[in-house]
């Protein structure tokens, strides 16, 4: 008995053995990765393109960064970008944190969130901006056959946002400010975009905050727009911006300049280029060329808006998303 | 391995394949009428035809092709490494009392921890990786496998082990004639529990944190609107899980030929 444990210690023992080498061979194979990405940036032109892994949501927003890829904005700085498409902010952030992602993609609200919280991250590029005026790429939608007409007449009604304490929540109460109307006597309920559609058209809620390409979808389905939040929270609100940590920032400087330059290109050529734009959104999306045609973009530039930032911020301090004003500095770097 | 002994036996499998395939056409009669009868409304269930149509349109492409590849490669390098694990600690843990007493409270205390509950952990560790997903699927089909294979050793009768004492059996002749045979109808019924456990789980991970697979395209499908394609996608997952259960079955009858359970359902 004694001596048949035995031999089953070593099969374990070897079969961990082996399983410890299957690991290690595949942290050997990232480490060197990561090794590159530190030396890369001095020797830049000799020693081919610098890797890098950019986490992504795959929405209509982010259409000027694979853009830049397609086009080759980013080989032209000698960078090898991976684009890995996550499902949002609550996993960029921590990736980026991590070091599994060098740059990200997040709006703004969040950005300025996890920077209050102490996570030292840095804007490096604008990301997306509201058109500031009728359609936009984001807005208040309510039921066909509404009664509701104004932003006033939302009192005491049910709205749908995907995230109260965020950009929707935050803009959506701005938005009911200005309309003169009280945002605490708005029933807020977070449901998921794909699902506000379906919500709508049963009209168990009064009223959806809905960003493309379920603004369209919706608006297809008898939905009809109330009121353009985006736009009543500050002129040509910046919505969202890539980022990445300030560590990775002050030992990389290269790389990020050459980021940014490449991700610039990328949002002025996809603001010239609407079409493309369009275009590029059938490849990393399931959106149907039909609703890709009509969908409202949002506005991509490369000017970062340093006063919507503010107008953010403060709104964060009244929303009781903050208790003090984030540090809009700090993350603008 | 052609054992069919009772006289009934190929019609009867043609008559139940037969009628699978009755009740499967009859489940998507059910989906093409549902939305064309105005039940529900076809924007959010449209008709089997269509769903169908997006597949075609689905498989046409290759990030399809590669998003099925990613899927199998989760679940069966997962359900892999869960089994050597599961069989290898089992039977250290079965054959050892001592440590099966000490381990008893310990596995206890994590097998109830749902695999969904790493999700974050495996976020943090990994990121939309194919590690996150391994990390979840391992831990999911881990536990059967362990526990059936530790509840199968346990199972060798006294007297066998007793007679492969005396005869000072090698240790691989025990493992051969003494383990082999007692273990393994557990670690298969363990294997066919941890299958359609580490397909869920691995649908999941690309589901909820994004790593490339099947489930990644239906979140890709949700966040797109594309509600046929989406559908399209979560059928192909839900053959791929009849073949995987089809495909353990097969297994087990091959392994468990001599097994009396295998040749009683063969004789029926």
């Amino acid at each position: 008995m004694r001596r048949h444990a035995l031999s089953w210690i070593c099969a374990v023992t070897a079969l961990f053995a082996l399983d410890c080498g299957r690991s290690k061979s595949t942290t050997g194979g990232g480490e060197p990765e990561t090794k590159t990405e530190t030396k890369a940036p001095p020797a830049a032109g000799s020693a081919g393109p610098t890797k890098l892994s950019v986490a992504a949501i795959a929405i209509v927003d982010v259409a000027p960064l694979y853009l830049a890829k397609a086009k080759g904005f980013f080989t032209e700085e000698n960078l090898d970008l991976t684009i890995q498409n996550t499902q949002g902010g609550a996993e960029s952030v921590p990736g980026v944190i991590s070091g599994q992602y060098q740059f990200a993609f997040a709006n703004v609200i969040s950005l300025l969130l996890a920077h209050s919280k102490g996570l030292p991250l840095q804007v490096i590029a604008a990301g997306n901006f509201s058109t500031g005026k009728a359609e936009d790429f984001g807005g208040i939608l309510v039921p066909a056959g509404s009664p509701i007409k104004t932003m006033k007449e939302l009192e005491g009604k049910k709205l749908a946002v995907n995230q109260i304490k965020n950009i929707g929540g935050v803009t959506v109460r701005a938005a009911m400010r200005k309309a003169g109307g009280d945002p605490d006597k708005i029933e807020f309920l977070e449901v998921r975009f794909p699902e506000m559609p379906a919500r709508l058209g049963q009209k168990d809620i009064d009223a959806a905050w809905v960003v493309e390409p379920f603004l369209t979808v919706a608006r297809n389905q008898g939905a009809t727009v109330l009121d353009w939040n985006f736009a009543d929270t500050a002129p040509s609100l910046m919505i969202a911006a890539y980022f990445t940590t300030r560590d990775y920032a002050k030992a990389n400087p290269d790389v990020v300049k050459r980021f940014t330059a490449a991700i610039n290109k990328g949002l002025s050529y996809a603001q010239d280029h609407p079409d493309e734009a369009r275009a590029i959104l059938l490849t990393y999306t399931k959106i149907d060329k039909p609703i890709a045609d009509k969908l409202n973009l949002p506005v991509w530039t490369p000017e970062i808006n340093r006063a919507s930032i503010d107008v953010l911020a403060e709104l964060m301090v009244q929303d009781k998303l903050v208790t003090s004003k984030p540090d809009v500095d700090a993350l603008l770097k | 391995m052609r054992r069919r002994s009772g006289p009934p036996g190929p019609p009867s499998r043609a008559a139940r394949a037969l009628l699978g395939a009755l009740g499967l056409a009859g489940v998507a009669a059910v989906f093409e009428a549902i939305p064309r009868a105005g039940i529900v409304s076809p924007d959010y269930l449209p008709p089997f035809s269509t769903m169908i149509a997006a597949l075609g349109r689905e498989a046409g492409a290759a990030p399809f092709w590669r998003a099925l590849l990613d899927t199998i490669e989760g679940w069966a390098l997962g359900l892999a490494i869960a089994v050597v694990l599961g069989s290898v600690l089992g039977v250290a843990i079965g054959s050892v009392r001592g440590l099966r007493a000490a381990t008893a409270s310990t596995i206890e205390f994590l097998r109830p921890i749902p695999s969904v509950a790493l999700i974050p952990v495996a976020v943090l560790l990994y990121g939309a990786q194919l590690r996150s997903t391994l990390l979840l699927v391992v831990y999911a089909a881990f536990w059967p496998i362990l526990l059936q294979v530790i509840h199968g050793v346990a199972d060798v009768d006294p007297v066998a082990r007793d007679t492969a004492l005396s005869y000072r059996f090698t240790p691989w002749a025990k493992i051969r004639y003494l383990l082999l045979p007692t273990g393994l109808p557990y670690i298969l019924t363990g294997l066919r529990l941890s299958a359609a456990v580490a397909l869920i789980l691995a649908v999941t991970a690309e589901l909820v944190i994004g790593t490339p697979g099947l489930g990644k395209e239906i979140a890709v499908a949700m966040a797109s609107s594309a509600v046929p394609a989406m559908y399209a996608l979560i059928l192909v997952v839900g053959l791929f899980g009849v073949a995987v259960n089809l495909g353990v079955r097969a297994l087990e009858r091959r392994v468990l030929s001599w097994h009396t359970s295998v040749r009683l359902e063969a004789a029926r």
